[in-house]
């Protein structure tokens, strides 16, 4: 794909790619952090786009992927000191409105990885079974699975009333 | 007939063939147990997608945009970016992140907003990309199946969406390298895809006509499309309805 077509195509993605990376990771500095790694990764890789394969599905996985290094390294940095994830739960000063927000970015932060990241690709950004499961580099079947137990999950952390925010 | 949570997951998520769909909704207008399991599957992908939705329209931070800009250059002719080639010279991505924090696209539509007061194709709002001028006045007036040899813009096709919008394709002549895919929303056309049409003489093997939609762009209509794009009566009926659905 010549570089303008390709620099055209993420660029209108970029919203997108942003609430991705705010669905897995909650802090929005975070989240562009990886937005920011993905672009860089993507144009210094454009030749690995093959002509056939949409830029939409690469551009989340390399989100994707983005966000599990940044994880591992923080694992890493944090292994002696902290648990993982710690930082992620701390509590957010917003109150009142904001309780149905906050308990959403809760719910999504406790989900496992894998179920966060199909929860997000399918439920959020709304991507088929198919091209989620492309993006994750997993068949249908377990994709499938992760939406369920992720499904469930949020579920049971949101409580049982159907409200529509 | 029960359905396991697996297939009303699918069926919510827009993952079952036409037959299996029509079982699951004839079986709820007499099972409610089965009706509360799809609303609650249901509500949460709404709760979930309500609660994201307004980073899409946030402003795109700078660095984002210097990220793509940083490996711009060279750019080579037939690109959306050389259409003023003279221009570029005249402001570094640095000024430009300065001046327009909130764009997205911004080394892509910099010809088009540069342009000249009242006279841009495409606006940036709060990180949206809405056509405006001549652009937005297309959209809203020209029909497809009436092209006009003359007109500035040529209308490609027209669909409903899968977001309960209308959308159309566009070629804008005078540039004679852009074309895009813009959708009718609250705050007017928002542009969905840009791309550039190769120029007569510098077709590829992939690009038969001029008139061709890059495939940037036909994937996009792909991704959005719901049924089928509209005919000449449909297209016409929903320019009087000021495509509103």
């Amino acid at each position: 794909m010549p570089p303008d077509d390709l620099i055209g195509e993420i660029a209108v993605l970029l919203p997108r790619l942003r609430r991705f990376a705010r669905a897995l990771t909650r802090d929005p500095h975070d989240a562009d952090d990886l937005v920011q790694v993905a672009v860089e990764r993507a144009l210094a890789r454009a030749n690995q786009l093959l002509a056939d394969a949409g830029v939409t599905g690469w551009m989340y996985a390399i989100v994707r992927n983005a966000w599990i290094d940044e994880r591992r390294a923080r694992a890493r940095r944090a292994r002696v000191l902290v648990p993982e994830e710690l930082g992620e739960h701390v509590a957010d000063p917003r109150q009142g409105s904001a309780a149905d927000a906050l308990a959403i970015e809760d719910a999504m932060q406790r989900l496992p990885q894998e179920q966060r990241e199909a929860v997000a690709l399918v439920l959020i950004e709304g991507l088929s079974y198919k091209e989620a499961a492309h993006v994750l580099d997993v068949p249908i079947g377990t994709l499938t699975s992760r939406i369920a137990r992720g499904r469930s999950a949020l579920q049971e952390m949101l409580g049982e009333d159907s409200r529509t925010p | 007939m029960t359905f396991s949570d697996e297939t009303v997951m699918a069926y919510v998520d827009g993952e079952l063939d036409e037959a299996d769909r029509a079982a699951v909704e004839a079986a709820m207008r007499d099972n409610a147990d089965l009706a509360r399991r799809v609303e609650r599957q249901r509500a949460l992908r709404t709760r979930l997608q309500d609660h994201f939705k307004p980073v899409l329209s946030e402003p795109i931070p700078p660095r984002l945009l210097d990220a793509l800009a940083a490996r711009g250059a060279p750019r080579p002719s037939g690109s959306i970016v050389a259409l003023r080639p003279r221009a570029r010279a005249h402001w570094s991505w640095r000024e430009w992140g300065a001046m327009a924090a909130s764009l997205v696209a911004g080394a892509l539509i910099a010809p088009f907003i540069w342009r000249g007061a009242g006279s841009s194709e495409v606006e940036l709002q709060q990180g949206q990309l809405l056509a405006a001028g001549t652009l937005g006045t297309a959209l809203t007036r020209q029909l497809a199946s009436e092209p006009s040899a003359g007109a500035a813009i040529q209308i490609g096709i027209s669909f409903p969406s899968r977001t309960d919008s209308y959308c159309r394709t566009f070629v804008l002549r005078q540039h004679d390298s852009l074309a895009g895919l813009a959708c009718h929303e609250s705050e007017g056309w928002r542009i969905m895809a840009l791309g550039a049409v190769a120029r007569p003489g510098t077709a590829g093997p992939y690009r038969q006509a001029a008139s061709e939609m890059p495939g940037g762009i036909a994937h996009a209509v792909d991704e959005m499309i719901a049924g089928q794009t509209l005919d000449a009566a449909a297209e016409r009926a929903a320019r009087a309805r000021g495509w509103q659905r």
